[in-house]
């Protein structure tokens, strides 16, 4: 059995590299993350952004291989039939495919070790760069490493095979007998109910989504919600393609060219759905990322020139009648720690707070309480974002251990934005942070000479909004540079992938068509317009999927920001890489003479 | 039908087989009730118009597929009824096939595709019979060939060795020299003969070809699903009148 894997493998490499690269790419990446985030102790953001890149490698790597196995699967029916015929069983059958992709794996991390290493000075160099680690940062090496590399790699491998190899064993033995080798039914039953159940588990994802008041709850399931979606609709895909198909087919007019690109959609439906799924996927995440984070950091934004009232901010406390300013409010920034009973587990984390003055505060602020009053806020009390009215929290400030009372309930903690107030009483001075002060002045005060006589630095409002917003955004940007870069690499090997299997599979297709008339640039125009299909249904649920994410986000942040611009340079990369690829793939299936094609099978 | 009936056994039966396909609306009856018994060590042809049914006969009589009704016996195995897991078993030691496009694997050597079966069966591999085999259908010069390396006639004649190598008590071909030229044709049937007198293996071959039919010992015609007529050792020109006679 396993002489035919390696022959196989051998006779058929072509339908496999993508696979390999993809297993040595998610290899790399993760073993890089890994090293790094065993490094970086200290560095949270940067363990952040490694954690987003580690799972969205893992699962990249793991839907490529899988979609590239049933794609490869689909098209050996003939082979795997014959292979029953003369006596396999359908056990055999699986294990052919499994050690093929045993085989597939190793390789993929044979090449994946090393490549780590390169990938690891990469991302390093980036994160010093964007300033999420220092520039003296090196990540030690670790033994064990090369076993979690091992695994992933074989793991992802076996875990994309798995499937397909179950459907694959299943081939009849009579099927080696017809001359088509048209697979066997795309759409069953099982792909019927599992793509119309994650679409239902995605929409329901995104509605309890929006009801969350909290991001820290919204984000995750909003993501969620549209990696469902994206999975649904890409198992839906062969119905979606021909049905978009014939909506753009008509634009594309009753000419020769559209009218047998029309029918080759809805007969390729496998080999275009394979091209369209990397593509969705690659939208949906670029997409619902970005515009998750745009369209919390727009919120924030809102929530600041929307509630702060004033003029100036000051970096210190103000004195007491201080001439021009009418009042002030002073906020220092600390970080308290919280514990939470949850059935019975107490849990214990840090939180942003600020301690303030509430008279002064109510003024500098004018965000709308959900629930309580800041009048209320004295003693052992305390203003929190969520958590209820009347009840009690756990903390610990400046070394005591506090149970103050709920008096006033805040909207949720948009990026960065306190999750608890505290009467400045509460706090021993030493707990205290860095104090800024929101200023108001005096009608008629001229702004330059009270701000000279301020703590400085001080700012404008409008500088300090600025400010406060390019903080976040940076972190914002580093994480999208880090992870969209990554799903832009393993759509591109997806997509490729795709178009270049499929092409292999139509030689003798393209040459039947030359045989009945078509001239060799009509062929590679069709191949052309139908790939222009595929790519626009690929974008357009891809973007569907997205909307899941700011649907569900649009809840916590009162606002949607639809990224266009990552959109249309996504949508314009797709063209330009699918285009490509599917012209270079046409014109070299075509070069020989369609005679010599049109006999063979292989 | 004196000849099927002085045989010493049956090697196949099939009793009052139907099989139909499709739904309701769009059924078709490729096989209306056939009932023939394929005696062991003879070598049957079986003929008729396109669409009569010949294939399906084939593959129902092979196990390949389930008829709608009737037994299909194979010794005292109804294939019919068989498991999954039988129908393997019977396909690695009891029957053989050879088919008009090759079936090879693509990726293996001549060599190779000869030994899979008995590698599949899990038995030991010889290379010696393989090389034996291959240079006994006069290939001793091309064990090492793809099968992409090698012309029809001679594809073909791997497909024959490979069916051969198990020794199979039954061998079913669907028009095995319908892609060849006469001079291959005639090699590939002087092959199946060897087989029929040689080993006592029962050979059921669907042809198009009254010369082919004609190497047979009996041929059977169907038209619609039925078995029509049966001629013993018939020469080349009355298989081909006959044939005539029912396509008109
Ligand atoms: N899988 C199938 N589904 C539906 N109908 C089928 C199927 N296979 C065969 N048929 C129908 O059954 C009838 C007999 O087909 P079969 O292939 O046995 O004919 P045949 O005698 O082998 O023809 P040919 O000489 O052209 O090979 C035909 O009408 C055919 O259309
Ligand atoms: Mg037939």
């Amino acid at each position: 059995m396993f002489t035919l894997s390696v022959a196989t493998f051998r006779e058929r490499w072509q339908l496999f590299v993508g696979a390999i690269l993809t297993v040595t790419l998610g290899v790399a990446i993760v073993q890089s993350s890994l090293l790094i985030v065993a490094s970086a102790g200290g560095y949270g953001e940067a363990i952040a952004i490694l954690g987003l890149a580690l799972g969205v490698s893992a699962f990249l790597a793991a839907f490529i291989v899988s979609s590239t196995f049933a794609f490869t699967i689909a098209q050996r029916r003939r082979d795997l039939a014959l292979l029953r015929l003369i006596g396999g069983s359908r056990g055999q059958i699986r294990r052919l495919l499994l050690s093929e992709a045993l085989l597939l794996g190793v390789l993929g991390t044979l090449l994946g070790i090393p490549a780590g290493q390169i990938v690891l000075s990469a991302q390093t160099a980036l994160l010093e760069n964007l300033g999420f680690l220092p520039g003296s940062f090196s990540a030690a090496w670790h033994g064990w490493i090369l076993w979690v590399s091992l695994g992933l790699g074989i793991g992802v491998a076996q875990a994309g095979v798995l499937a397909a190899s179950r459907r694959a064993s299943r081939v009849r033995p009579l099927e080696a007998l017809r001359e088509t080798g048209a697979g066997a039914k795309v759409m069953t039953v099982s792909r019927w109910i599992l793509g119309i159940l994650l679409v239902i588990v995605g929409l329901t994802l995104m509605l309890v989504s929006t009801a969350v008041s909290n991001p820290n709850g919204a984000i995750p399931l909003s993501i969620n919600a549209m990696v469902a979606l994206a999975l649904g609709l890409s198992a839906l895909s062969p119905v979606i393609v021909p049905l978009i198909g014939r909506l753009t087919g008509t634009l594309a007019g009753r000419g020769t060219i559209g009218r047998l690109a029309r029918a080759n959609l809805r007969d390729g439906v496998r080999r275009n759905s394979s091209t369209a799924a990397p593509l969705l996927i690659l939208v949906a995440l670029l997409i619902g990322l970005a515009g998750t984070f745009d369209t919390l950091s727009e919120g924030a934004h809102h929530q600041l020139t929307d509630n702060v009232r004033g003029d100036l901010v000051a970096a210190g406390p103000i004195a007491p009648l201080t001439p021009g300013v009418a009042t002030a409010s002073t906020e220092y920034a600390l970080t308290i720690k919280v514990t939470s009973v949850n059935q019975g587990d107490t849990e214990t984390d840090d939180f942003p707070a600020l301690a303030i003055d509430p008279a002064a505060y109510q003024q500098a602020h004018q965000l709308p309480l959900i629930a309580g009053s800041y009048a209320d806020l004295h003693g052992l009390t305390v203003a929190a974002a969520g958590g209820k009215l009347g009840s009690t929290v756990r903390i610990h400030v400046g070394g005591q251990d506090l149970n103050p009372r709920v008096v006033a309930v805040l909207p949720p903690a948009l990026n960065g934005s306190p999750e608890y107030l505290l009467p400045r009483d509460l706090v021993p001075p030493p707990a205290l942070g860095p104090a800024q002060s929101i200023v108001r002045l005096q009608p008629g005060a001229d702004p330059a000479a009270v701000a000279r006589s301020l703590p400085q630095p001080v700012l404008t409002l409008d500088e300090w909004i600025a400010q406060s917003d390019s903080a976040q955004d940076s972190l914002n940007a580093g994480v999208m540079k880090v992870v969209m870069g990554l799903a832009a690499l393993y759509a591109v090997i997806g997509v490729v992938n795709a178009v270049v299997i499929a092409a292999g599979e139509r030689r003798r297709e393209f040459a039947v068509a030359r045989l009945t008339g078509f001239t060799r640039n009509q062929v590679i125009g069709t191949a052309l317009l139908e790939s222009a299909v595929v790519t626009v249904t690929g974008l357009l649920l891809g973007w569907l999927s997205a909307m899941a994410a700011l649907i569900g986000i649009s809840g916590v942040a009162g606002t949607m920001v639809i990224p266009w611009g990552a959109f249309w340079l996504t949508a314009l990369g797709a063209f330009l890489v699918v285009g490509a690829t599917s012209v270079w793939t046409s014109r070299s299936a075509t070069r020989a003479t369609p005679i010599s094609l049109a006999g063979t099978r292989e | 039908m004196s000849m099927l009936q002085t045989q010493a056994g049956t090697a196949v039966e099939l009793r009052d087989v139907v099989r139909e396909y499709g739904s309701r609306q769009a059924r078709v009856r490729a096989l209306d009730g056939v009932g023939i018994g394929f005696a062991r060590g003879t070598w049957t042809a079986v003929m008729g118009p396109s669409g009569s049914g010949k294939s399906t006969l084939l593959h129902c009589a092979a196990g390949l597929e389930r008829p709608t009704s009737g037994q299909v016996l194979l010794g005292d195995r109804d294939l019919a009824t068989a498991s999954e897991r039988d129908l393997t078993e019977l396909r690695r030691r009891d029957i053989g096939f050879v088919f008009q496009s090759f079936n090879l694997v693509s990726s293996l050597t001549a060599e190779q595709n000869v030994a899979l079966p008995l590698r599949l069966a899990g038995s030991k591999v010889s290379m010696k019979d393989v090389r034996a085999i291959l240079t006994g259908v006069g290939l001793g010069d091309r064990l090492r060939h793809r099968p992409r390396e090698l012309s029809g006639g001679q594809q073909q004649r791997v497909a024959i060795a490979r069916a051969m190598i198990t020794r199979p008590a039954v061998l079913f071909a669907d028009e095995p020299t319908g892609a060849l030229d006469s001079a291959a044709a005639r090699t590939v049937l002087g092959l199946l003969r060897s087989m029929v007198d040689e080993a006592q293996q029962t050979i059921v071959m669907v042809t198009h070809d009254p010369a082919a039919a004609a190497s047979a010992d009996s041929v059977v015609f169907l038209r619609d699903g039925r078995i029509v007529d049966r001629l013993v050792r018939p020469s080349v020109r009355e298989v081909a009148d006959r044939l005539a006679a029912l396509e008109a």
